[in-house]
Order: C-alpha cells, then structure tokens, then sequence
C-alpha cells in the first residue's frame, strides 16, 4: 500500500489544478474576477516557459515580455493584416517566434550571468522601439486592434472559453515542462546549469542544448502572448516589450522555485493575484511596483530557492529516518584498517583454498562492478590490485570497511 | 589511440602560456606531466580538451586533429579530464552526477528518461568501485573534497574514455586517499585506459608513471621514463634551480 500511495502522489497537484481549473469559471462571483483568473494563468503559462531557460540552464532572462509581446503582434498581425483564422495565426505566430528565437539564442546564449540578462534587456527595449516606431505595421504607439475570435459570444463567455483555453495551454506547458526535467536532455541541462564547462567536458553539447530549450520556451512564450492577444484584442508596445513583464516571471519563478515543476505556478498565483489586487485597490500607482520589489527582497533572503523547494526540504527532513555521513577514513583507521586486513588475509591463506580465492579475487577486480563493499572480497580485491600496483607499500583502506565506518 | 601535439602555441596577451609544445603520450601507459608552478600545464590540459583556443599548433587524438573541435566533441572522441579544482555538480545527488555523464544521443533519443536502469546499475558500479557507494544519494555539495575528487572521476569513467586527464589529483586530499587514488589509477591503467596526470606529488609521480614529460616555460623539457626524469639535470634545474 505505501507504495500505491508513493506513486499515486504525483497525481494529486494534477488533479487539483484539474478541479480548480475547470471549477473557477463557474465559482468566479463576477466577469472582473474571472478575468483576473485570465490575467494569473497567463502569468503562469510565461512563467512556466520562462522556467524551461531559467530553471533548467540557469540563464536568468529579463527579456521574455519581448518574446510574449512578438507572439502577441505576429498572431495579430496575422489575422488582421494576412487574414488568417485567429487559432491558425496563434500557431503561425508561435512557429514564426520559435524560427525567430534561433539567430537570437545564437547571439544571447553566447554570454552568460550578468551579461546574458543585459542582453535579454537590450532585446525588449530594441523591439520596444521597433514596434513603436514602424507605426504602418503596427499601429505604433496608437495600438493594434485584435479582432475577437468568437464575436457572437457575450463578454462572460468570451472569457470562459479563454480561460479554458489558458488552462490547456498550462496543462501542455507543464507536461513538457516534466518530460524534459526526467530526460536525458534534462539532466544535461541541468548539468550544465550548474557548471557548464564541466557538463561540456563530459560530453554534453551545452550550446546545442541551450537554444533548444529557448526556442522550446520562447514557443511557449509567444504562443502565451499570442492567446493574449486574441484575448485583450488589443495591443500596445508600451506594455507589450516591457522589462516589467520579464522581472515579474523571475519573480514568480524565484518565489516558487526554479526547480519544481510547479514553481512558477505557485508563484504566478501568488504574485499575479497581488498584483491584481494592487491594481484593483489602488489602481496604476506605483505601490504594486514596490510591494514586488519587497517580495522579491524577501524571497531571496528567506527562501532562495523558493518556496515549493523549501517545503519539500521541511518535508524530507521529517521523513528521514537513516543519517549517511560523509566522513573521511583518517590515517589511524587505514592503518588499523591493514592491521585487519592483513590479518583477515594471513587468516585465509591458512585455509585450504587460499590460493584459488586470491587468484580469483584478483582477475574479479579488473571488471567493473566485481567490487562489493562491505565484503571481504571486497577488501581483498582491493588489496590485491593494490599490491599489484606496488604503491604504498601496506594494503590500502578498503571501500567497504569504510562504508562501514561512514554508516556507523 | 594517442594523444600528441604539435607546435601548440597559446598567449594570454603578452604572456605566453604555451610555446610551441610538441608533445607525444604513451597509449595504455600511466603519462605524467610535471613542472614548475605557471609552468603551463593546466593551460595545455585546457587546449588539449578544447575548453580554451590554442593561438596554433594542433592535437591529435587518434590520429585524428581534434585542435578546433569543441569540448564535448573531444570528450566524445574518448578524452575525458578532471579539473585542477575538483568540479562536480553540487546540487545534484552523486548518482546525478555520474549519471549526466551518459551519452544523451540525438532527438528524440535524448528525451528518454534518464534514469534507465542498466545505466543507473553501471553509474552505482563506478560509484562502488571509488568507495563512494554510500553517497549515492547525497548531493554533492555535502561531501567532503576528498570525495568529491573520487565523484569527479566516477563521472568521467561513466563516460568510458579511452584516455584519462587528470589535474592534480592528490591536491588537497589525505594520505589515505592519495593511496587509494594511485591505486585506483593503476587499477584501471590496467583495464586499457590511458592516463596524464598533472601532479607536484612526486612521490605520487614516481610510483604511479611509466612515462614523464617535463614542462617549463610553456614547453616540454625533457621526456622519459621515471628513473631517468628523476637524474635529468635540466629538470633538475628547472624545479630547484641547481
């Protein structure tokens, strides 16, 4: 039974993300909530797709408005300017955004830290400028106007089907989210997360796996831009290539946790939610601006790795119940440690088949995986190849007294 | 497959790192590389395993000139290295770690789970072969240097190279452990694998090597085996200047 209940356990925040997804609509008291309800899973969509740069490879983007505001326009654009249906231009502007992200994570991904965030920046603000001024294409400072996709339904249900349309785009964002986090390719990227040159030096083509996944996220990102557009129906550059956007997504996947699946959602809840409040309460003043910032200082001196992380930590903590220890064997153990051994082995070659055991004690210990701690076939195997290296003189430690020893 | 190269050549602005190496290893053999400190051998390590740019020469492995290939193409050629401080990945358990060392493959192979179970087995094996065994779960991190070293070669070994680099090995360890790497080296220099290690540890050095090499001023002095290293007067004057 506990180990029903162990594999079961993954299910339960699906499922009650599923009750909640499908339940708020209907629970939601008037449009004004439901579409904040909108405005927070949008916030989890790009944060989970900022998540696929961030928390995998470590690369800490502040540009992802600008890659949300080029889904945005590309799937607007579409469908006013090539007139295209709004769920195929959505597609369209994903797949244009995804070709884009190539020769730009081929430029940004080239520099890391600090200088990849700056680039990141720099990325908003030329595509700020961009949008604003090439005003024949895109309405420049005056916005662009989406059309709505289902114009005959009424403001409530336009924004149900949205909403349920989020919800999807969440659940996708985050089942790709997992495949990559148990693959291969993500224990690459999170291997080069934590050291680059190191992962490269096993082996692991790090720039490769970097820009798979940016176009991965930048995908997710515009296909996330592009359904607001569709949504809001209208856009403007200000707010759409905005630095703003990038370092609210941080901070909802800082406060989260980087390395949960469902860290940036945790965090879109709670930030998005606020920020929504903010606005509502004390409309467009400056006060959401510094209650992010304090929350943000808070997180990082409290909770580092966040707060998903930090549970699971409490959590852990609670239910071990074996302590490893990671002592080393000091010089005084190693030599009691050949005291015994030699022992053990002038003990042996009294017996009757001392030889044959020695002689297949040595062949055993030049495959891999012959050694057995906490044996004395291990120790022997060990003191034999040792000998047969003529180093050191005595017998060496052996791994599995001193695994023994560790546990103790 | 043998390591050489030629003419390698590397200049960090006016100071030359490297100059002109021309250097041969010994295929199945325990290669040391010795010299005075600054004397470039970390440097050439680098050049050798891609991760900094010779200015010229080349190096060959196999035969082949793998001088403008990238680190991880290198390592896939059958060259893998430790670092001279001892780099693992420290917020991922040791197994993770060994482990990140197996080769992804293409897509969609690469997206497979990475814990497959033959290759988890082969991970704990190395793990149980360095004494480590019991840390498996532990991350990184929290492991002593000592082990951490051991970690460290458990990874490369997962990758199965054909020739070892390793930096400084004995730095910063117990003597515990110093005997347990040198056999260790030893051990598996007999399985076929070819090493060069950079080491000071001369008495390390000369137990463990069957063949020297001898840098300073970016350049090989003097090559041989450990006996006669050991009495070359250019050596000699190079590490105590007599």
């Amino acid at each position: 039974m506990p180990n029903v209940s162990r594999r079961l356990l993954p299910l339960v925040p699906v499922v009650v993300l599923a009750v909640a997804i499908l339940s708020f609509p209907s629970l939601a008291p008037n449009p004004y909530i439901l579409s904040s309800g909108i405005v927070v899973l949008n916030y989890a969509v790009l944060a989970t797709a900022w998540n696929f740069v961030g928390g995998f490879t470590g690369y800490i983007s502040l540009g992802h408005g600008a890659l949300a505001g080029l889904g945005g326009y590309a799937t607007g654009l579409l469908v006013t300017k090539a007139g295209m249906p709004a769920f195929v231009a959505l597609i369209a502007a994903a797949v244009l955004v995804a070709a884009l992200a190539v020769p730009l994570g081929m430029a940004a991904l080239r520099v890391r830290g600090a200088s990849f965030v700056i680039v990141s920046i720099a990325l908003v603000l030329i595509l700020l400028l961009v949008f604003q001024s090439w005003a024949s294409l895109t309405g420049g400072s005056r916005g662009l106007v989406v059309p709505r996709p289902f114009p005959s339904l009424l403001r409530p249900e336009h924004h149900r089907v949205f909403f349920f349309l989020y919800g999807g785009l969440l659940a996708l964002a985050l089942l790709t989210w997992w495949i990559v986090d148990r693959s291969r390719f993500g224990l690459g990227l999170k291997a080069l997360r934590e050291d680059e040159d190191k992962a490269s030096a096993l082996g692991t083509p790090t720039f490769t796996y970097k820009l798979i996944v940016f176009v991965l996220s930048a995908t997710f990102t515009a296909l996330g831009g592009g359904l607001y557009a569709l949504w809001f129906g209208d856009l403007d550059p200000v707010f759409q290539f905005s630095v703003l956007t990038g370092s609210y997504l941080v901070l909802m996947a800082l406060l989260g946790g980087v390395r949960s699946l469902y860290g940036p959602l945790v965090g879109a809840l709670v930030v998005g939610t606020a920020l929504e409040y903010f606005k509502g309460s004390f409309g467009n003043t400056p006060l959401h601006l510094v209650a992010t910032g304090v929350l943000l200082a808070v997180v990082v001196l409290v909770m580092p790795d966040g707060v998903l992380p930090a549970l699971a930590a409490g959590w852990s903590r609670l239910r071990r119940t074996s302590q490893t220890s990671i002592r080393e064997v000091t010089a005084a153990e190693l030599r009691d440690q050949r005291t015994s051994a030699a022992s053990a082995a002038s003990g042996s070659a009294r017996s009757a088949d001392s030889a044959g055991f020695a002689g297949s004690a040595g062949s055993a210990a030049s495959g891999a995986g012959a050694t057995s701690p906490g044996t004395d076939a291990g120790v022997s195997e060990r003191a034999s190849a040792h000998e047969r290296s003529g180093g050191g003189g005595g017998k060496p430690d052996s791994p599995g007294r001193r695994d023994q020893e560790a546990r103790r | 497959m043998t390591l050489a190269t030629e003419n390698l050549r590397k200049a960090f602005g006016g100071v030359v790192a490297i100059d002109g190496a021309t250097v041969e290893f010994q295929p199945g053999k325990v290669n040391a590389l010795i010299g005075p400190n600054g004397s470039g051998k970390t440097t050439f390590f680098n050049c050798v395993t891609g991760m900094i740019r010779a200015d010229s020469g080349h190096v060959r492995f196999g035969g082949h000139d793998v001088t403008r290939k990238a680190p991880h193409a290198i390592a896939r050629a059958g060259v893998g290295r430790t670092f001279q401080l001892c780099r693992v990945f420290p917020r991922m358990t040791a197994l993770d770690n060994v482990l990140a060392a197996v080769r992804p493959g293409g897509f969609p192979k690469a997206l497979r789970g990475a814990r497959n179970p033959d290759e988890i087995e082969r991970a704990r094996t190395w793990l149980t072969r360095l004494g480590i065994e019991h840390l498996a779960d532990v991350e990184a991190r929290e492991m002593s240097w000592g082990q951490q070293k051991l970690l460290e070669l458990a990874g490369v070994l997962m990758a199965e190279p054909e020739t070892i680099l390793l930096d400084e090995p004995a730095g910063g360890v117990n003597p515990a452990l110093l005997d347990r790497i040198g056999a260790l080296v030893r051990e598996l220099n007999s399985e076929g694998r070819t090493f060069v290690i950079v080491e000071h540890n001369m008495d390390l050095v000369m137990s463990i090597s069957d063949h020297v090499v001898v840098f300073d001023r970016g350049r090989p002095i003097a090559a041989g085996p450990p006996s006669v290293i050991r009495t070359d007067e250019r050596v000699l004057g190079a590490y105590l200047g007599v």
